[in-house]
């Protein structure tokens, strides 16, 4: 007997809004549809009617756990167009967020995957542990989300002796919590079981349907941007890539406790190498006329940010491709021939930030090959005008 | 003075106003011991230490708002809760705690009433499943559907260890199984496998985690529970604490030796009993992550099965090594 | 057996105090250098209005009350605010500052006004604004 279940728009498994319809058979899943848009606040749109540096605070708020990652891609496509280059140790702290973030993103992920799971003693010990991040990040920037670090041409704030002394002490205390949790995480059974073969994601499909971040990694694939295509100090900082094989959720989770481990050796190393100087250069007020492209590996994959400037002071357009635009085909791969069980899981194995993700939706039309973008108004003007006349049925059906 | 006793027996204590108020303290205690595994605080601030806070939710839930879906079977959707907490009640008059005598069987305690216990902590689960498939939800179906495939899981084991300290004691009747094992404490060693596994099957009967498939929080919302609210969810969930009352102190009745001691030791002999078996479930339910449903079966009878028809073959061994 | 990994570390925070905090009742402190709500200090304030023209949230208004005085008044909406010390970066007398107040709820949220009427002041900048 065929069911059609609706994950979200509401559902205690998502954090936030997104249709998920599956069809199920008993417990196995035999296709899926996902539908887009209930997030959408206009930020592209915004972005044209502020100056260059009220844009930073504004794009900081597309996502509130990967917000540096969103200033600090923005700020170097900026300097690109600006033609400037932030002194040594400007980058130098700018990396230092930017790993700290990444520590702290992928430490959620563990706490809301164990949660997911059923696990919750595991969500809350490793959420007790990254508050010790979230408070190295309150003394060293002023606030635990939304860290707002960055200005064009470097950084706003400076580090001192005893700021670099508590991370470093703190360094030690987290170290050892994360080899726990990585002894924990991949050996106690019951959690094991959940993880293990589900949500399997060969290495030709990862690639074909563009996955990026872990997802891509867990299936065998070598493919960062800090090395691959280095920017702020990645070019001078030691590190490896982290892999999996196993192509699974496992395999996510393991490539995140790796990476959380590297991440720990990058902070060392930046810290123990800080160089002196000042930490921000002189940006002018309005770029040249140019167009610019940016890369950054958050913590859930690969950022792109496409700038564009027409020599005044406001952008003329600037476009975000978030990383969980790219795992969206995938997840549908993925989901197929799976349980109910395991929609949860599989759905937050890719990291879902949905806020990252929405944008708006442009009508082609199939037979000419035109596109345009039609107003809201007058998309419901046209569908309150057809069913108008229609009968109300008691329940909805979505084609799929 | 016979039917003031009863009287007192029945609404009093250990009859419906001693298991409310003893049901609430129950799961404040689990809740309050599964924050402190999680190194947080747990209730505080309602009462003393939060010890009012179940009865705080009890009395907010009584106060909402009830509503009935439309397209479901009023008559069975109202009726469930009430008849489930008769049920469980029922079962909680059977426990050895006062007014047995061992030498008259009485309307509680009689040669038996064992496997009637075991049979109304059954009847639980086919509430869940009505209460499920009456709502005619996509949600609660999937939960109702869950519940009933878990019993196939863990029915057996549990009937099987549970019976085991019965068959040692050679007797049918609670009361006297708990005097046995007072009479020959070291016998209890015996049927330390048995304990373990009717402790887990409990926990599956109990549906906490590592068990709480049908009403999965993060996957089918409420599961069975999803279209209850306002009274009908009040009584349901008071349910859950007196059948893990219940649950408890049939296991510390056949495993731990009993009630014994007459009117004020033998009620803090039940209290400190109980609340062992619920330090080992809460311990149970903090260690571990929730298991799919096919994996429950498949875990219950590759593993927990053989280990309970193991131990009744010891049981057989140790009380031809008796007598 | 692998089940018995986390057992003993559940059973050893039966002993420790809790992590979380009963938190109206007792509170934690913040670090100096935490971001709370910004405040003019008047007497170095050149009405430049470069904190205006900065900041994001529009969340300061500079009108002027008496040209020949040379009176202003500004206007900060602390309920637009978005606390991200811009304007006080973007100072090139540092008259704006920022505090540590966090807990600033309201009902209404006109109440989260805070407004000064001064003469502006004569002082050089210190250095050139950051932005």
């Amino acid at each position: 007997m065929n069911f059609q279940i609706p994950i979200g728009p509401q559902h205690p498994a998502l954090k936030e809004p997104i249709g998920l319809r599956v069809v199920v058979e008993g417990e196995i899943i035999r296709d899926a549809d996902l539908r887009l848009g209930y997030n959408h606040r206009g930020i592209e749109k915004l972005a044209e009617s502020k100056t260059w540096i009220q844009n930073i605070y504004l794009e900081e708020r597309i996502c509130g756990i990967c917000s540096h990652s969103h200033t600090t891609c923005y700020v170097q496509g900026v300097e690109k167009l600006m033609e400037i280059q932030p002194p040594k140790r400007g980058l130098y702290i700018r990396t230092l967020v930017a790993e700290l973030e990444r520590i702290h993103s992928h430490l959620l992920w563990l706490g809301v995957a164990g949660h997911e799971a059923g696990f919750d003693s595991f969500f809350m010990y490793v959420w007790r542990d990254r508050e010790i991040v979230m408070d190295i990040l309150e003394t060293i920037s002023g606030n635990r989300v939304h860290y707002a670090n960055n200005t064009i041409g470097g950084v706003r704030r400076d580090l001192d002796e005893l700021q670099v002394k508590h991370i470093l002490d703190s360094l030690e205390i987290l170290r050892k919590r994360s080899e726990f949790y990585k002894n924990l995480g991949t050996k106690e059974p019951s959690f094991v079981a959940r993880l293990a073969g589900v949500g399997y994601l060969s290495k030709e499909d990862a690639i074909t349907l563009c996955a990026v971040g872990p997802t891509l990694r867990a299936s065998g694939v070598p493919m960062d941007v800090r090395k691959d295509d280095p920017y702020a100090v990645y070019d001078e900082v030691p590190f490896e890539v982290c892999t999996a094989d196993t192509c699974d959720v496992l395999g996510r989770t393991v490539v995140r406790i790796k990476e959380i481990l590297e991440s720990y050796n990058i902070i060392e190393f930046l810290l123990k190498n800080l160089p002196a100087g000042p930490i921000a250069v002189r940006a002018p007020r309005r770029p040249k006329p140019n167009e610019v492209i940016s890369r950054y590996e958050a913590p859930r994959g690969e950022l792109i940010y496409y700038i564009k400037s027409n020599g005044t002071e406001k952008p003329e357009r600037i476009k975000v491709r978030a990383p969980t635009l790219g795992n969206y085909a995938a997840t549908i791969k993925m989901l197929k021939k799976g349980f109910i069980a395991d929609v949860p899981l599989i759905f937050a194995a890719i990291d879902p930030c949905i806020a990252c993700a929405e944008r708006a939706v442009a009508i082609v039309d199939a037979r000419t090959g035109q596109e345009k973008v039609v107003p809201m108004n007058i998309l419901r003007q046209s569908s309150q005008k057809k069913s108008a006349n229609k009968e109300r049925k008691r329940e909805v059906e979505w084609p799929l | 003075m016979a039917t003031l006793k009863i009287l007192i027996y029945l609404i009093v204590c250990p009859g419906l106003f001693f298991l409310f108020i003893y049901s609430t303290f129950c799961e404040w205690f689990d809740r309050k011991l599964y924050a402190r595994f999680q190194n947080r605080m747990g209730p505080t601030h309602t009462g003393r230490w939060g010890l009012l806070q179940p009865i705080a939710d009890f009395f907010k839930l009584m106060a909402k708002e009830d509503i009935v879906p439309d397209r479901a079977d009023k008559g069975m959707f109202s009726a469930l809760p009430p008849f489930g907490l008769a049920i469980v009640s029922t079962a909680m008059l059977l426990l050895p705690i006062w007014n047995y005598d061992l030498e008259k069987p009485s309307l509680t305690s009689f040669n038996g009433d064992i496997i009637v216990i075991l049979y109304l902590l059954s009847l639980p689960t086919f509430i869940f499943f009505l209460a499920g498939w009456s709502s005619t939800n996509l949600f609660s179906t999937i939960g109702a559907a869950r519940v009933l495939t878990m019993l196939f899981g863990y029915e057996v084991p549990l009937f099987l260890s549970v019976l085991s300290p019965a068959v040692l004691a050679n007797s049918w009747r609670l009361a006297e199984i708990a005097a046995f094992y007072r009479q020959h404490p070291l016998l209890i060693l015996v049927n330390l496998l048995s304990f373990v596994i009717a402790l887990i099957c409990v926990q599956a009967k109990l549906e906490r985690t590592p068990f709480d498939i049908p009403h999965a929080e993060t996957e089918i919302v409420g599961g069975t529970f999803t279209e209850y609210s306002g009274k009908k969810l009040a009584l349901f969930r008071l349910m859950i604490d007196v059948e893990m009352v219940v649950a408890a102190g049939l296991l510390a009745a056949v495993f731990l030796g009993g009630f014994s001691g007459g009117l004020v030791i033998g009620l803090i002999n039940f209290i400190i009993k109980t609340l062992l078996v619920i330090f080992f479930l809460s311990l149970i339910k903090a260690t571990t992550s929730r298991i799919r449903v096919d994996q429950v079966v498949s875990f219950s009878w590759k593993y927990l099965a053989p280990l309970a028809v193991l131990q009744l073959l010891i049981v057989i061994l140790v009380k031809g090594l008796i007598s | 057996m692998k089940l018995g990994l986390f057992i003993p570390e559940l059973l050893r925070h039966l002993l420790k105090k809790p992590a979380t905090v009963d938190y109206p009742f007792k509170k934690l402190e913040v670090p100096k250098n935490f971001r709370g709500s910004p405040y003019l200090r008047p007497e170095l304030c050149i009405v430049c209005r470069a904190c205006e023209r900065d900041c994001p949230a529009e969340a300061i208004v500079i009108t002027s009350v008496n040209e020949a005085e040379k009176k202003f008044k500004m206007v900060i909406h602390n309920d637009r605010c978005i606390h991200c010390a811009q304007c006080v970066d973007s100072c090139p007398t540092e008259a704006m500052k920022i505090d540590t107040r966090f807990e600033i709820s309201n009902y209404d949220r006109h109440n989260l006004k805070m407004e000064w009427e001064y003469v502006r002041a004569v002082v050089r900048p210190k250095a050139a604004s950051k932005s």
